[in-house]
C-alpha cells in the first residue's frame, strides 16, 4: 500500500493525496545524491549536500506541490541550491585565505566516479557535469531539467550535447 | 545535435551506458541520516499555505472576478440611482447659480442667489442669516407636487412649517381648476434667523423646480438711522437748554421752537423708519409657489425612462472607478517599475553569477 499524507487547505485541489516525506526520501535519496556527486566532483561534499538537502526539505515539506512537478525535481531544486550557497560561502574563504586559493589545485580526494570516466568528468565544468547527471543519471526530461537550471529548453539541449560531446572526446583522449 | 533523450541515447549509447553504470549511490551513512528525519508532524503555517497558492493562476482569476463585481455594482447602483421617483430633480430653467461664501463687503448691497430643480439635500440655498448682522432675506421658490391631493397637503405643510418656526402666513392663494395644473401662491414670514431651516424644509415638500434668494445686509442702514437718531436728540437737547435761557430774544426763540418742531418731526419719523428696518431685519420674506404642472426639462427626462438612467448612473460610476482606478495606477507607477527593474535585475545578477560559479574548469 502507497505511504500518503494530506495536506488540508482552503483549495479544494491542493487537498490531493500526496506521498509521505518518508516514502520520497527514500525513492529519491539516490537521485539526489548522484546529482550532486557530479555537481560537485566531490563524494564528501555531495553526501553532506545531500544530507542538508534531506534536512531542509523536511523543513518545508508542507511547502512541496506535486501539481507543480514532481519530488525529484522539487529536492534537485533545493540540492542546487544548497550546491550554489555552498560554492559561493567557498569562493568567500578563498578570497580570504589567498594564500590557499593560489595553491589550490585539483582535489587530493578519490574521484566522485573511479576510472576513465571519472578523470573525465573531472575536467568537465560543473555546469557540464549539473546536465548530465540531471538528464542521463536521473532521467529528468528537457523541460524538467530546463526548469530546474533556470535556462531556457533549447540551451538546456545545447548544453547536454556539448557536455556528452566533451565527455567522449576527453574519454577518447585518455584511452589513447 | 540531439534534441531529445532518443538522440542523445543513441549517439551517445556507450557513453551514457558507462555513466549509468557508474557506483554513484547513497553510502548507508547517509541513507541512516536521512531515514532519521522521519515525517514531519508540524501542522502547514501560514507560510506554507501561502506557498501552495497558485499566484499566476489566482490573478487570471482574480481579475475577471473583480471586473465582474465592479460591474454588479456599476448595475445595481444605476438601478437604485434611476428609482429616486420625482424627488430625483433636473434642472428645468438655466440660471446660473453663484453662491457667495460671505456678506457683501459693501454694506447694503445684497447677494443673489438662484438655483434650479435641486433635490433639497444638495440644492438648498444659504442665506447667510443668523452670523451676527442684520440681513433681510427675500427667497422665492417653485416646487412640483405629484397632484391636486398633493398640492393641498403640502400647502397645510408649508403653512404649518413657517408656524412651526415662529413665523406667520402673509397671503395664500390656491387656484385648483379642472383641465389645468393646480397652483398655490404662498407669502411667508420666516424669522430671518430660521430661513436656512425653512428653506431646507420647505424643499423637501416636492421637486424643487426653481429658487432664488436675496440678502440685503441692514447693518449700515441701521448704523446710519442710529446716528441721525443720535444727532437729533443731541439737536432737540441743544435747543431745549438754549430755550431755558431768558434772556433770548422774541423773534429767536419763535425761530428755536420751529427748529425744535421740525426735529422732533423728524426724530420720529427716523424713529419709525428705524423700527421697520429692525422688522426687516427680523423677518424674512419667502415666497412659495407648489404646482402640480411638469417641467418641460423634466417630462424629458422622464421620457427617458428609468433604464436610461439606471445605464447613466451606471456609466458614471465606472467612469469614477476607472479615474480612480488611473490615478492609483498613476501614482503607483514609479514604485511598481522601481520593483520591475529590481527584480529582473536580481535575477539578472543572480543567474550570472550562478553561470560564472559553475563554469569554472578545472585545469
Amino acid at each position: 500500500m502507497k505511504a500518503v499524507n494530506a495536506v488540508t487547505t482552503t483549495w479544494p485541489r491542493l487537498a490531493a493525496e500526496r506521498p509521505t516525506f518518508a516514502a520520497v526520501a527514500e525513492a529519491e535519496l539516490d537521485a539526489v545524491h548522484r546529482y550532486l556527486l557530479f555537481l560537485t566532483g566531490d563524494r564528501s561534499l555531495a553526501e553532506d549536500l545531500t544530507g542538508e538537502t534531506f534536512e531542509k526539505a523536511f523543513r518545508i515539506w508542507r511547502r512541496f506541490d506535486p501539481r507543480r512537478g514532481s519530488a525529484r525535481t522539487w529536492l534537485c531544486q533545493i540540492a542546487r541550491s544548497a550546491a550554489l550557497d555552498h560554492f559561493r560561502a567557498e569562493e568567500r574563504r578563498r578570497r580570504r585565505e589567498e594564500r590557499y586559493s593560489s595553491d589550490r589545485g585539483p582535489t587530493e580526494d578519490a574521484p566522485a566516479v573511479p576510472g576513465e570516466l571519472g578523470e573525465a568528468l573531472e575536467r568537465l565544468s560543473p555546469a557540464e557535469r549539473e546536465i548530465v547527471a540531471l538528464r542521463v543519471l536521473l532521467e529528468l526530461d528537457g523541460p524538467t531539467a530546463a526548469r530546474v537550471l533556470g535556462i531556457s529548453r533549447t540551451a538546456c539541449s545545447t548544453r547536454l550535447s556539448r557536455a556528452l560531446k566533451r565527455l567522449e572526446e576527453l574519454m577518447r583522449d585518455a584511452r589513447d | 545535435m540531439p534534441a531529445t533523450d532518443t538522440d542523445f541515447d543513441r549517439e551517445f549509447a556507450e557513453l551514457v551506458a558507462q555513466l549509468r553504470e557508474a557506483p554513484t549511490a547513497a553510502p548507508d551513512t547517509l541513507r541512516a541520516r536521512v531515514r532519521a528525519l522521519g515525517e514531519p508532524e508540524a501542522p502547514p503555517t501560514l507560510r506554507d499555505r501561502l506557498a501552495l497558492v497558485p499566484w499566476r493562476r489566482t490573478v487570471l482569476l482574480a481579475a475577471p472576478v473583480c471586473l465582474a463585481a465592479l460591474l454588479s455594482v456599476a448595475v445595481v447602483r444605476g438601478v437604485v440611482s434611476s428609482g429616486g421617483g420625482n424627488r430625483a430633480a433636473t434642472p428645468v430653467f438655466g440660471a446660473a447659480r453663484t453662491t457667495p461664501e460671505h456678506m457683501p463687503p459693501f454694506p447694503g448691497v445684497g447677494v443673489q442667489q438662484q438655483d434650479t430643480a435641486k433635490t433639497p439635500q444638495e440644492g438648498a440655498l444659504s442665506s447667510g442669516a443668523g452670523k451676527g448682522r442684520p440681513v433681510h432675506v427675500d427667497a422665492s421658490m417653485r416646487i412640483r407636487v405629484a397632484d391636486l391631493d398633493a398640492l393641498t397637503d403640502r400647502t397645510r405643510e408649508a403653512m404649518q412649517i413657517v408656524r412651526s418656526l415662529g413665523g406667520y402666513v402673509a397671503s395664500v392663494q390656491q387656484r385648483t381648476s379642472a383641465g389645468k395644473p393646480g397652483e398655490a401662491d404662498l407669502v411667508l414670514k420666516v424669522p430671518v434667523g430660521h430661513v436656512d431651516t425653512a428653506l431646507m424644509r420647505l424643499s423637501s415638500l416636492g421637486t424643487v423646480l426653481d429658487q432664488s434668494l436675496s440678502s440685503v445686509d441692514l447693518q449700515q442702514t441701521l448704523d446710519q438711522q442710529r446716528r441721525r437718531i443720535h444727532n437729533l436728540e443731541l439737536q432737540i437737547a441743544r435747543i431745549e437748554q438754549t430755550l431755558r435761557d431768558p434772556s433770548l430774544t422774541a423773534d429767536v426763540r419763535l425761530r428755536l421752537q420751529f427748529q425744535l418742531q421740525a426735529a422732533r418731526q423728524s426724530l420720529a419719523r427716523l424713529n419709525g423708519t428705524n423700527r421697520t428696518t429692525l422688522r426687516e431685519a427680523a423677518l424674512s420674506d419667502v415666497s412659495l409657489a407648489l404646482t402640480t404642472q411638469r417641467a418641460a426639462g423634466a417630462a424629458t427626462k422622464d421620457r427617458q425612462g428609468r433604464a436610461g438612467r439606471a445605464v447613466h448612473e451606471a456609466a458614471s460610476f465606472l467612469a469614477a472607478a476607472g479615474a480612480v482606478a488611473l490615478f492609483v495606477l498613476i501614482a503607483v507607477s514609479p514604485l511598481l517599475l522601481i520593483g520591475a527593474a529590481w527584480l529582473f535585475g536580481s535575477r539578472a545578477y543572480r543567474r550570472r553569477e550562478e553561470q560564472r560559479l559553475l563554469a569554472a574548469t578545472p585545469e
